[in-house]
């Protein structure tokens, strides 16, 4: 008798305890919200100032924001996900828009369906489509990738050409004032890494293609896009109004040191090229060029990263709603880190604010962030596929025979597909 | 036939100094960067500049780095400290007991010096997680400790060590612990100490295991700081190299600490026999 009354006695403070945790939890959100990233220039500092944000509404959330490499963040994820124990995983994880798809596709049910949770038409239109599989859509987006024409007006300039002259043009008009420029200055047009597939990335999806079709099938061989941008890879390489550059620092010191003209490529690049001080005012953005086929636009995009809730996270709503409230929804936390650390966003209501339209100094007085808001817009939504990288390394491993003219471009691109359908199996 | 000598001579130095050049520009390279700024790195400059007390300054206000250089501290002693002891016992089992069922076992131990890490890693992590040790300092040490390199290379040297002192010893009444730690450590100190140096390299550096293991800032190590700095659309390059000189450091000292040990050590079981 005195057990079966201590046995009620049990379950009714069990109860009530479980009652009171659940109207604590309704009253006011709790919890660790744990966020892989990396970039301890951006990404890092830029998740602290979301954090900081909703921890002021939120007194009881708390973050751990974990601070690795991209590579290692990659890698962490894999290993986890394939283990299939989920103790190890993050609420929040910073994935690259290009590896989106192969992160959605080989881990089925990992990542929470936001589609009716994030209001997308509030996002540039190419984001939303790269991370949406079957109809869903995952992942909060985050910065852009928006890729424009950087030059050094003093070089154009002497060369002969006005700022006019750079806008809208196509890589035909770019290759043709690259001569010009070589001649009147001796400077290189371009720091240009021939064996890196970045530009041809832009080339690509300026004209809404990519190396796979919308279905995610190989596409290299007709793919008229890939056909013009490796047509203008060669020219880059017989011209000679290339600044060879390999890897990432070289092509950095060619234009910090101002070995080139001009530099195509994304947003991001910013911070590096406003570090060289003593070139202030001497730089400009026009829209990327494009290719010389029909439907191709001058905008652009070269990488980008997303935020990716993980479905069986312990506090998958609270990181929903973190990333609602302020990465979907705080127009003022989009002019901070802009003003403080020249991300640019994708979350159009927040590229009407002030400090979107403000003058740059350090680009002659030009209004640069209006002119990249603007490219957003009008970059061709295209599905990246699974094996992004997988399909550069095949084009690359061709490139040098292109090059040196052993093979015509259609070989070249056949033999791609050949190598790339062999390696992924499709 | 002077002349043809000395000719050689010169020979061989010119060659000597290029290879002196090749492997000690990188720590030159290295220390320069350590003074200027990201820009100047990239720039190429090669002469040192001022910005060290900045670059040190940015890296300590940053990055956790106190905390950090003690957690890769702790995991590397406790490490080291473990490898040494369970390394050399199982070496000193294996060559003091041999039977022909223990060459067998040994023979299959020293096969897993093939397995590459990669192919355990996920089951190790499976255990890992299964055993609640997942991000902390002992999952990393517990699965770092046993060594079949380390085995190998003791039972190698042990080789050396005459049967006959651990006779007499147990004639005069010592037991095995007794022989063990009065007896042979203390004139093995030269292999303890090659071993040591190897250990202590290969803990310091880890990358990949303590990347999976462990999942926060407070917890990471030395190398995981670093690789998370170059991932970045503006590096920071000044600050990443005075954080890979301060990396760097513990290895010089404990190398040349330790090096005529070294050499002892790994020459020992030849020389000896």
């Amino acid at each position: 008798m005195l057990k079966r009354k201590f046995i009620i006695l049990v379950v009714v403070c069990l109860f009530l305890i479980a009652s009171s945790i659940t109207y604590a939890e309704s009253a006011e959100k709790s919890g660790t919200i744990t966020i892989w990233s990396w970039d301890p220039n951006f990404n890092i500092p830029i998740m602290k100032e979301a954090a900081e944000r909703y921890t002021k509404d939120n007194p009881k959330v708390t973050f751990e924001i974990v601070d690795l490499a991209k590579a290692d963040v990659e890698q962490k994820l894999h290993i986890n996900l394939a283990s299939g124990v989920t103790g190890g995983l993050p609420d929040i994880a910073l994935i690259e828009d290009y590896n989106a798809q192969k992160y959605l596709q080989s881990y089925p049910g990992s990542f929470a369906d936001l589609t009716n949770k994030i209001k997308y038409s509030d996002f540039a239109n190419y984001k939303a489509s790269l991370m949406t599989l079957e109809g869903k859509v995952y992942g909060v987006p985050f910065d852009s990738g928006v890729s424009g024409l950087f030059y050094r007006t003093d070089y154009i300039e002497k060369a002969g050409y006005k700022s006019e002259d750079l806008n809208n043009i196509t890589w035909d008009k770019f290759i043709e004032i690259g001569k010009t420029v070589k001649e009147k200055t001796g400077k290189s047009m371009i720091g240009f890494d021939l064996n890196d597939g970045g530009i041809m990335r832009i080339m690509m999806q300026s004209a809404g293609k990519w190396y796979f079709d919308d279905k995610g099938n190989v596409n290299l061989l007709n793919n008229d896009a890939l056909k013009e941008a490796v047509k203008i890879y060669k020219a880059f390489a017989d011209s000679g109004i290339i600044k060879q550059t390999n890897g990432w620092s070289e092509w950095v010191a060619a234009f910090n040191n101002g070995d080139v003209a001009t530099v195509v490529t994304g947003v991001w690049i910013i911070g590096s090229v406003k570090a060289d001080k003593a070139s202030a005012g001497k730089w400009k953005v026009a829209a990327t060029p494009r290719l010389n086929i029909d439907g191709a636009v001058n905008a652009s995009n070269l990488g980008g990263s997303s935020w990716y809730v993980l479905e069986n996270s312990k506090n998958r709503d609270l990181a929903i709603d973190f990333l609602n409230k302020i990465y979907a929804g705080d127009i003022d936390f989009y002019q901070k880190i802009l003003t403080d650390r020249g991300a640019v966003g994708t979350y159009i209501p927040a590229q009407s604010s002030a400090v979107y339209s403000s003058e740059d100094a350090f680009f002659s007085g030009q209004k640069v962030y209006t002119d990249f808001s603007g490219w957003i817009k009008a970059i061709p939504a295209i599905n990246y596929g699974v094996y992004t990288y997988e399909a550069d390394a095949a084009i690359f491993s061709v490139m040098p025979e292109v090059y040196s003219g052993k093979i015509s471009i259609e070989d070249a691109l056949k033999k791609a597909e050949e190598q790339l359908k062999n390696q992924i199996k499709k | 036939m002077k002349k043809h000598y000395s000719i050689n001579r010169i020979l061989v130095y010119v060659f000597l100094a290029s290879m002196f050049i090749v492997s000690v520009f990188p720590f030159y390279w290295m220390v320069a960067g350590m003074t200027n700024t990201a820009v100047e790195v990239i720039k190429g400059k090669m002469t040192f500049g001022n910005q060290t007390l900045s670059n040190i300054t940015t890296l300590f206000t940053t990055y956790n780095m106190v905390r950090i250089l003690l957690n890769s501290l702790k995991i590397t002693v406790f490490t080291v400290l473990g490898t040494l002891i369970v390394s050399s016992m199982a070496a000193y089992g294996f060559q003091t007991y041999a039977s022909p069922a223990r060459e067998k076992a040994y023979s299959i131990i020293i096969l897993f010096m093939m397995v590459p890490f990669i192919a355990l890693m996920i089951p190790l992590f499976r255990l890992i997680v299964k055993m609640h040790l997942l991000n902390t300092h002992i999952g990393l040490v517990l699965t770092s400790i046993s060594s079949v390199f380390i085995i190998f290379f003791f039972r190698q040297s042990f080789k050396a060590f005459p049967y006959e002192i651990i006779q007499a010893a147990r004639v005069d009444g010592a037991g095995e612990f007794r022989i063990f730690f009065s007896i042979f450590i203390p004139s093995m100190k030269s292999t303890y100490a090659a071993a040591a140096i190897y250990s202590f390299m290969s803990s310091w550096n880890a990358y990949l295991w303590p990347l999976i293991i462990l999942q926060t800032d407070k917890q990471k190590t030395v190398t995981l700081m670093i690789s998370s700095m170059s991932s970045a659309y503006f590096p920071e390059y000044g600050v990443i190299m005075t954080a890979i000189v301060i990396a760097t450091l513990p290895i010089i000292i404990v190398f040349f600490g330790f090096q005529k040990y070294f050499v002892q050590g790994m020459l020992g079981s030849s020389l000896k026999q």
